[in-house]
């Protein structure tokens, strides 16, 4: 344990949110300008937003805090990690979708066509979704943090309806209905822990408000309203972050949505709905340390839910959603702990899901892409026509089952090993199984894709060729961060280390 | 606050008229006769932040929120979405005669629940005062009807007029638990909810294009 880092006043947590909300602003007004002004509008910003995070990590390793706004705004380890990952995953979704989004046909429905006009609109909504995850990432003021994560609905609501077909009205509206009213009940829990906080009448007029204030005297919040309040933020914030049992919404929309906002929501909204629990929720364990065995719990059964529902899929993109519901659950379960193994496992599993599950997502994009299928029935043999896809599925496959060397391996052992070590073995051992199971549901479904003969007619028909370059690129890139982050995982401990700390209150 | 100063009597009518209303906006089926209800209600909310407002002088501006947010732009998009066409609201879950039965009794059990337990709800001394506490006590009340409605109601806007209310019990319930949010934070919260109006009613007008009903049982083409 080091010092308390120094509080430095930056205008980088207000640039982080501000240039994608602009530029979003930009493509949206500037529609009649066509695709090409809005896709280089999007690179650009997301690139911006991925140095702003990366500055922010730098700044935050030589144990800084950024502040602005008069504290409104906080920068610790933790957000800066959400902001690099946020960033990064966007610009290379935000590549992978010029292909991917602009042509004629959707690739999952041949022979439909979008209209021209509403591929601007795509990219100003995909700016705005960015935007609001980096503000919720960025604020410390616990109301205006349930403001952002509403906010994330609102923006990619209609992300995920985008295809406006049956399918994707009806995520759509479950959508944009089961998140509203999941995330009216974090409000109350948000709205408590400032009632609350004022109460104690430790705090000055606003700053019950900031998180990093009512920290200080949690303690004198009374016990009845702390688990009120903790119980609102889980139902709240959980439905977001994909926890069982409020997990119901996220294969309808995680599947229906164009592929790379599919790579957004699995690989990155969930998290930034898990960094709000987190946030909200460690404040109240140094008080109540027994959240910590209600909260492995969840993770453990928000874990084998998620798997065994994987298992009986055949659809992938359903399969991949309901296998980031199993991955959340590792995060849960570690972050939930309280201790600093536990955070430092949970927020690298965070990480390196957030990597294989956005690889994992592009790759089955680039499957639909060139076939116009997406059912695990209705593909095979394809690794000698697509080498590429199949070696970054693949990739991504064992790395998500924990299989060493890969990155998944690292994080799982560092959850299984804080389990273990906080005396929890029969979580431990839940964990070990569904990573056994995550190993057969994604290898079974790589297997029958890639290697196995095709058992319908259709994928032998159809002249099926690899996906072009900007489609491929950030698949491989995320495929080698999968294998960096596995062999060498102390790259990434600087900052996780940073971001374990805020969270860890119960002591290593 | 200066509790001194609030129309006391003012305050309980307009509580009890905001349950009658929330109880008629759920069981009525015309759509837009619903909608009325809702938007009577929506105007009552506005009175009663009024009523607090001399108390909080800062509630007046939560009001004139409320006024644009509630009672105008909501209103006006659902009664854009319901259109001019026929209005009668697709059969519920449960019929007219139980529905008012579990209405009355959400009712009568979260009104007593909160009434009594408003300490664990509540930690700030204010809350715990006798006017205070009725006014969580009817925003839980209008918090659950709403849920019951978002959930037994298988029309799409009903649900989406089911979320309105849920909305407004949890924005109530700011008087008491929350008097001191800032303008910024109230504004966000109730900028939302109309743009999830919005986009909600956007996306069911995409349902009935696509379905030819805006019936949440049509809603079956994903399923595990």
């Amino acid at each position: 344990m080091t010092a308390d880092p120094a509080v430095v006043t930056s205008s980088l947590p207000v640039l982080a949110f501000l240039v994608p909300l602009a530029a979003g602003a930009v493509v949206l007004l500037g529609r009649r300008f066509g695709r090409v002004l809005a896709q280089a509008v999007t690179l650009v910003t997301a690139v911006a937003v991925l140095g702003i995070g990366v500055a922010m990590v730098a700044r935050v390793v030589a144990h800084q805090v950024l502040v602005a706004w008069a504290n409104e705004l906080r920068v610790d380890g933790l957000s800066a990690l959400l902001v690099v990952v946020i960033g990064g995953i966007g610009v290379l979704a935000s590549v992978y979708s010029v292909r991917y989004v602009d042509r004629p046909a959707k690739p999952d429905r041949p022979g439909e066509t979008i209209a021209p006009h509403r591929l601007p609109v795509f990219y100003g909504l995909l700016l705005w979704f960015l935007a609001t995850m980096l503000f919720g990432c960025v604020t410390n003021n616990v109301v205006m943090l349930y403001v952002a994560v509403e906010a994330t609905t609102l923006t990619s609501g209609l992300l995920v309806a985008f295809y406006w077909d049956r399918r994707a009205l009806e995520a759509g509206y479950k959508y944009l209905m089961l998140l509203t009213i999941g995330i009216t009940f974090a409000l109350f829990g948000c709205v408590l822990i400032y009632a609350a906080g004022a109460a104690t009448g430790g705090l000055g007029g606003g700053e019950a408000l900031l998180l990093s204030e009512v920290r200080r005297v949690v303690g004198l919040i009374p016990s009845g309203t702390a688990l009120i309040a903790v119980a609102f933020l889980i139902v709240g914030f959980g439905t977001k972050a994909g926890i069982a049992p409020f997990h119901p919404w996220l294969p309808d929309a995680h599947a229906e949505a164009p592929t790379p906002v599919s790579v957004l929501l699995s690989g990155v909204m969930i998290k930034m709905a898990m960094y709000a629990l987190a946030r909200t929720v460690s404040i109240f364990y140094p008080s109540w340390p027994e959240l910590a065995v209600f909260a492995v719990g969840l993770g453990t059964f928000t874990m084998v839910l998620g798997v065994v529902l994987a298992l009986a899929q055949d659809d992938l993109k359903r399969l991949l959603a309901y296998s980031s519901v199993s991955q959340m659950g590792y995060v849960v379960a570690g972050i939930g702990l309280g201790t600093y193994l536990g955070c430092y496992g949970g927020l690298f599993h965070l990480l390196n899901h957030a990597v294989f599950k956005s690889l994992l997502f592009m790759a089955v994009g680039a499957l639909i892409y060139s076939t116009g299928a997406r059912r695990i029935s209705e593909l095979g043999g394809l690794a000698r026509k697509m080498p590429i896809t199949s070696a970054c599925f693949f990739i991504g496959a064992v790395a998500i089952s924990g299989l060493p060397p890969l990155s998944g391996f690292m994080s799982k052992l560092t959850v299984f090993l804080a389990l273990a070590r906080a005396g929890m073995w029969w979580a431990a051992a839940v964990a070990v199984v569904v990573g056994l199971l995550t190993t057969v549901v994604l290898m079974r479904a790589a297997s029958a894709v890639f290697w196995a003969q095709p058992a319908g007619q259709r994928a032998v028909n159809i002249a099926v060729r690899e996906v072009p370059a900007s489609m491929w690129v950030p698949m491989v890139i995320l495929a080698v961060a999968c294998v960096v982050l596995g062999v060498m995982p102390q790259i990434a401990y600087p900052l996780l280390d940073r971001a374990a700390l805020v969270l860890a209150t119960l002591g290593r | 606050m200066n509790t001194e100063l609030l129309p006391v009597d003012l305050i309980r009518t307009l509580s009890m008229l905001l349950v009658i209303t929330s109880v008629a906006t759920v069981e009525i089926r015309r759509l837009r006769l619903s909608a009325v209800a809702y938007s009577i209600q929506a105007l009552i909310i506005v009175a009663l932040l009024a009523s607090f407002a001399p108390g909080n002088p800062a509630l007046y501006l939560w009001a004139g929120t409320a006024l644009l947010t509630k009672a105008i732009l909501t209103p006006y998009f659902l009664f854009r979405g319901i259109g001019s066409g026929d209005d009668r609201e697709l059969k519920p879950l449960i019929g007219f005669g139980p529905s008012v039965l579990v209405a009355v009794l959400l009712m009568l059990g979260f009104y007593h629940l909160t009434h009594t337990h408003v300490a664990l709800l509540a930690p700030n001394e204010l809350a715990q005062q006798e006017l205070f506490r009725t006014n969580l006590a009817v925003a839980s009340t209008v918090f659950a009807l709403g849920l019951y409605a978002v959930l037994t109601r298988r029309d799409a806007i009903k649900t989406v007029i089911g979320l309105c209310l849920l909305e407004n019990g949890v924005h109530l319930s700011l008087v008491s638990l929350a008097p001191g949010l800032p303008e910024t934070a109230l504004f966000g919260v109730a900028s939302e909810v109309v743009v999830t109006v919005y986009l909600l009613l956007y996306v069911i007008g995409g349902v009935r294009r696509e379905f030819g009903t805006t019936d949440t049982f049509a809603l079956r083409e994903l399923h595990w």
